[in-house]
């Protein structure tokens, strides 16, 4: 399969997983050494280097690694986060994705996908629910066993979000 | 206490009496948490006179720094002028009342008004009007169309508040003896606090004064809210351990605070966990030997600002593996936007002459506990918005809230500090004291 294909897969697969709540199995999808990070978006003026502005880098809503995330998914499985439990009903939405050139590191061959994200988030019997809407800046890193999630950052279109929390993965 | 009296329609008058004949016997009923006569009377008692947390000096350390805040709907540019002066102006041209701010936060000599170009410099004054003597002729004094500073506007410790109301009492006196409390934080270090960056913000269907109150007063919601922390070992192992602490209130100001120490035969380090270096730092930045002696024996610190600023101090591991222990600061503010629904502003911070590491780990585990994704405060919005919407409903927005815990506790004595104390922290005496204090603003 081609490497292309291979990384949409990826992308594919993990959407699944996380609307599915299958937390542990995604888990699985990461390297050790992720670096999960959603910054906080502000209004800016546009720069004159141009194109849209505000990622802050010295706030975060999520600067995650391993132990982190495996520490959230730990949490969900508790039986008592009440923020997902009942779980949401999530649907990732992952399209326009970009996947750049395969670069060697010395942690294995690496390659940058972008992608566009929405995600519907609708909870208990309510007839309302929320959007958020993002793109994800990933790095993919080819590993014994298969491709995994190396680092992502999450650039947010919202600057005050407009959902109670972010008790989800992005 | 002031009856209730006109200004107000009859049905909310009955309701509000009804809030005053309960109050003292722990009685609340349900509507105070979403009710649409309530939110409007409370715009106009409460925040059009109260002080309001605005921004923190470190925000916007250089001239020219700017961020823009809120006082309900009124947008203010919070703004370090080139004389060094902090400001808060309103965001509004005094040509035809547009926008001259035009990002969140950044550095400016000038806001220039995109509608017709009248330009101001960050002090507020008018200093630029296109076509001036062919427009508005030679008499026209440009002294008298600067930017509307907010009408009060004091700093207490970096923290900058601003006032709508130009008779309000002066923050001190508005602070009165929280101050105390205020200072084990503002205080901790000679070198002050200073921001982790810009504040999170997100929106929650939920009443200010709920938030607040778990801020406030009830510390009993950890033991069935976070229980998740406690089974992840994140939280004390003894579910009551928000239990152990004092509870102090300011009779007359609506302000309190919350200082817990260790739970019975756990073992905590003493003054949050803080490193070693900052103890001593402490021991002779702060004003007195009892605030010293009391940081020394606090693992978490909650303090209450009415009506709507809070901030929280505890002792935390930045995750589950992690040996040994970081504490984190956030401030607070409950933005009230509409009935049942407000916008939370959330800050991290930390002394500015912590070591880098430091910063570093309590970052984390801010991030990790509290704001948008804390695993704290998650659980907190869930259950908020749910009262909230409840409390809109048309049975339950009768219903009377038991607010009775504590009611038959006896101050503590010995408690070295000022206020009311009570030497058990499961009480709702901080929240009983806030209405007494809501009641007498929305009556006067
Ligand atoms: S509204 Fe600002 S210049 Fe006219
Ligand atoms: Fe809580």
């Amino acid at each position: 399969m081609d490497r292309v294909q291979a990384l949409l897969n990826c992308l594919y697969k993990e959407a699944e997983l996380l609307d599915e709540g299958r937390y542990r199995e995604w888990l699985t999808l990461l390297a050790e050494d992720v670096r999960y990070r959603v910054p906080v978006r502000v209004t800016k003026e546009r720069g004159p280097e141009g194109g849209v502005s505000g990622v802050m880098g010295g706030m975060y809503h999520l600067d995650e690694d391993y132990t982190s995330l495996e520490m959230r998914v730990a949490r969900l499985e508790t039986g008592f986060a009440w923020a997902e439990d009942p779980p949401s009903r999530l649907r990732h939405f992952v399209t326009n994705v970009r996947i750049g050139e395969p670069r060697p590191t010395p942690k294995g061959e690496e390659t940058e996908v972008r992608s566009n994200l929405l995600i519907f988030r609708s909870r208990w019997d309510r007839p309302d629910h929320t959007f958020l809407s993002a793109e994800r800046r990933d790095v993919w890193r080819q590993e014994e066993g298969g491709w995994r999630l190396a680092g992502r950052t999450v650039i947010l279109d919202s600057a005050t979000l407009p959902t109670h929390n972010l008790a989800f993965f992005f | 206490m002031a009856r209730v009296k006109g200004g107000v329609s009859s049905r909310l008058g009955r309701m509000l009496e009804e809030l005053q004949e309960g109050i003292e016997d722990g009685l609340v009923p349900a509507w105070i948490f979403n009710d649409p006569e309530l939110f409007e009377l409370e715009k106009e008692k409460i925040f059009s006179r109260s002080w309001v947390y605005l921004a923190h000096e470190s925000e916007i350390p250089n001239p020219g720094d700017y961020v823009l805040r809120y006082v309900l709907n009124n947008p203010y540019i919070v703004v370090r002028g080139e004389d060094g002066v902090v400001r808060a102006l309103l965001d509004m041209c005094r040509h035809r009342g547009m926008r001259v701010c035009r990002a969140e936060l950044g550095n400016a000599s000038h806001f220039r008004c995109p509608f017709h170009g009248w330009t101001y410099r960050n002090d507020g004054r008018l200093i630029g009007v296109p076509a001036e003597r062919e427009a508005f002729g030679p008499g026209f004094n440009k002294a008298e169309w600067g930017l509307c500073p907010i009408p009060r506007l004091e700093v207490f410790d970096g923290m900058i508040f601003g006032n709508l109301d130009p008779e309000a009492p002066g923050l001190e006196e508005w602070l009165g003896e929280i101050r105390w409390y205020l200072e084990l934080v503002t205080k901790r270090s000679p070198a002050g606090l200073e921001v982790l960056g810009p504040p999170q913000r997100w929106v929650v269907h939920t009443d200010w004064k709920l938030a607040l109150e778990t801020f406030l007063s009830d510390s009993y919601h950890t033991l069935m809210t976070h229980r998740s922390l406690i089974e992840l070992g994140i939280a004390p192992k003894d579910a009551k351990y928000a239990m152990y602490g004092e509870q102090i209130h300011i009779p007359g100001k609506g302000h309190g605070s919350m200082v817990v120490g260790a739970p019975p035969g756990a073992k905590l380090p003493p003054f949050w966990g803080y490193p070693e270096e900052m103890l001593e730092r402490a021991r002779t930045s702060y004003p007195t030997r009892e605030q010293f002696e009391t940081a020394r024996e606090t693992r978490i610190l909650l303090v209450t600002l009415f009506p709507n600023f809070s901030f929280h101090n505890p002792i935390r591991k930045p995750d589950h593996k992690y040996q040994g222990t970081v504490p984190m600061l956030t401030f607070r503010v409950w933005h009230p936007l509409g009935p049942g629904r407000i916008e939370i502003f959330s800050w991290a911070l930390v002394e500015k002459d912590a070591p880098e590491w430091f910063k570093e780990k309590t970052r984390h585990s801010y991030l990790r506990f509290f704001g948008s994704s804390g695993t704290f405060e998650q659980d907190d919005t869930e259950i908020w918005s749910h009262v909230a919407h409840n409390a809109a409903t048309a049975q339950g927005r009768e219903l009377r809230l038991n607010y009775r815990m504590g009611l038959e506790l006896e101050p503590d004595p010995n408690w070295p500090g000022p206020g009311v104390a009570y030497g058990l922290n499961f009480t709702d005496a901080n929240m009983r004291n806030f209405h007494r204090r809501y009641l007498e603003m929305l009556l006067s």
